[in-house]
């Protein structure tokens, strides 16, 4: 496949459940290589998508192309090379880590089954892989879940909601894994109601509310503001304010804790900011752009939408 | 679908199968155990009162075996394995897992009947090896089953309990419950098929009760349903009965969402 096709593009996908509207008209470009985030809220529509992707149900309109290949038109070919937990890891208790492997292997192929071992390794389950999965926990169960994906030595993992009864240190670890995923070529999917894992995790994500895309694109494009923001440390905060009033760099100001908060008129207005209070013999100890946490960015474009239904 | 991995999927069901300890354990009782019991019992009656019961084995007590497996023992094992063939995939969740690999969902449903009917097999055959000794060592001088009529035995015990099994199977297959699909095959079976066999008023639409069925190509001797009709008209019986629970158990695997 071309690097530069999207490994996953969805065209006016739509689900509807009776009335309800689970997924509403959805354009997803996801790039291949990349980790990419799913956000949004439970109940948005991220499970319902994925689901549709992997051909458990069937979307009401809408085209699907993954790995560069329509679906479900040629789901079995596309399927092989893809990994997939969707929502939480389901396994046979009664069978062991490596027997559950086992019985996902001989579905996908006799080469499957020559991966279970690496697998088991690299997710660290080697050790207890002879013990049945009933006695397992839940993040152990995760990890399983991501060892079955590896089998398919898959170009693209479908991972929902994988930070799930996860622990810090399994957060950290999974964090890790992903990044390793992607360093050798492979996109990881990942949806995800946790912003802040999505923003430290992946270089790219889209925003889903109430079945519609509301966003989507790299993380820093995410969290770019119309105007820049700038913290701006400082004596004498009211007289720095009278000083940027007339400043054609700054759009607006008002006074904050150690100083004062700038809003930039134009891109770079930073040093124009200093100059001109250093100039007016205003110490300027800080200067620190405010940065939007993806969190904050969803909150606001979410409750926004929401606004404007209501 | 590749033989290669026909062969592997065979595999993982049997496996997911025989690692079923409580399914495996209570088959065992139902075939091997129950044989133990009745042929170990009557052994015992007949040491201690020799006139009034008759020895164990022998012919009689061959038929009397082969009977109470095929009709009831095996079916009861049947049901319980090809229940747990039909619902475990579905009811663990991992069905959407296999779903999610892109293998088509009617080789995921078809892979479960052989499955269920291979391990059917290995405790009903087990059961009626066991009959066999036993009518042997515990003939008493009477005479005992041929070769041929043992062959026929073992085939007409494996029909039966096959025939159940893909039943099981294909009901599994469309509720998904396991508590809900033994109740109905083994409802079906062992009351409401007794009680349709003995309501006369219903005549000749009792041939197409299984029981009937089995009893038309029973090769030992004794009444079983006390319905007699054309070989035919059974074997085409039999193959409706596993037929269509087949087919209604892959339509639902097919079409609903994983």
């Amino acid at each position: 496949m071309n690097t530069d096709t999207p490994i996953i593009e969805t065209r006016g996908i739509c689900k509807a459940f009776g009335e309800r509207q689970a997924v509403a008209d959805l354009d997803l470009e996801v790039p291949s290589g990349s980790a990419f985030g799913f956000l949004g809220h439970n109940g948005a529509g991220k499970t319902t998508l994925i689901r549709m992707l992997l051909g458990l149900t069937q979307p009401t309109a809408g085209t699907m192309r993954l790995c560069g290949r329509p679906v479900p038109e040629e789901r079995a070919t596309v399927l092989q090379r893809v990994g997939a937990v969707v929502e939480e890891p389901h396994f046979h208790g009664h069978l062991t880590g490596r027997e559950n492997l086992d019985v996902v292997a001989a579905v996908r192929g006799p080469e499957a089954r020559g991966r279970i071992d690496g697998a088991l390794r690299r997710v660290g389950l080697h050790d207890r892989a002879g013990d049945r999965v009933r006695t397992y926990s839940q993040g152990m169960r995760q990890r399983l879940g991501i060892a079955r994906c590896l089998l398919a030595d898959p170009e693209l993992l479908i991972l929902d909601e994988p930070m799930n009864g996860l622990d810090p240190a399994g957060i950290l670890e999974l964090r890790t894994m992903i990044g390793e995923l992607t360093g050798e070529g492979r996109t990881v999917f990942l949806s995800s109601h946790l912003l802040d894992e999505v923003e430290k995790t992946c270089d790219a994500a889209a925003v889903i509310d109430r079945g519609r895309l509301i966003a989507q694109g790299p993380i820093a494009t995410l969290l770019a503001h119309e105007r820049q923001e700038l913290d701006v440390g400082c004596e004498h905060a009211p007289r720095a304010l009278d000083v940027l009033a007339g400043d054609p760099a700054v759009f607006d100001a008002h006074e904050t804790g150690d100083g004062v908060r700038v809003t930039l008129a134009v891109a770079d207005g930073a040093a124009a900011v200093n100059a001109r209070l250093v100039g007016a013999g205003i110490a300027v100890f800080r200067l620190e752009p405010v940065r939007e946490s993806l969190e904050q960015r969803f909150l606001e474009v979410t409750t926004r939408i929401g606004a404007a239904q209501s | 679908m590749k033989l290669a991995i026909a062969r592997q999927m065979l595999g993982a069901e049997l496996l997911k199968l025989r690692r079923n300890r409580t399914t495996m354990v209570v088959s065992l009782l139902l075939s091997v155990g129950v044989v133990v019991l009745v042929y170990g019992f009557k052994a015992i009656q007949h040491a201690s009162n020799p006139v009034q019961y008759g020895p164990a084995g022998g012919l009689g007590g061959y038929s009397d075996g082969v009977r109470a497996l095929g009709v009831f023992f095996g079916q009861l094992v049947a049901a319980l394995i090809g229940t747990e063939a039909g619902t475990a995939d579905i009811g663990s969740g991992v069905f959407r897992d296999l779903v999610a690999t892109g293998r088509s969902r009617l080789s995921l449903f078809w892979v479960r009947l052989p499955g269920a009917i291979l391990i059917t097999w290995a405790f009903s055959l087990a059961g009626l090896a066991l009959a066999t000794v036993a009518s042997f060592i515990f003939s008493g001088g009477l005479a005992t089953p041929s070769v041929s009529l043992i062959l026929e035995s073992a085939g007409w015990i494996m029909l039966c309990t096959s025939v159940v099994a893909a039943l099981a199977v294909g009901v599994g297959s469309l509720t998904g419950s396991r508590g809900a699909t033994l109740t109905a095959v083994i409802g079906w079976q062992t009351v409401a098929t007794q009680l349709l066999l003995h309501t006369q008023s219903l005549g000749s639409a009792r041939d197409w009760l299984l029981t009937a069925s089995f009893g038309q190509l029973m090769p030992v001797g004794g009444e079983l349903a006390g319905i007699s009709m054309a070989t035919g008209i059974a074997i085409a019986v039999l193959l409706a009965w596993t037929v269509v629970p087949a087919a209604v158990g892959s339509w639902r695997t097919v079409t609903s969402d994983a």
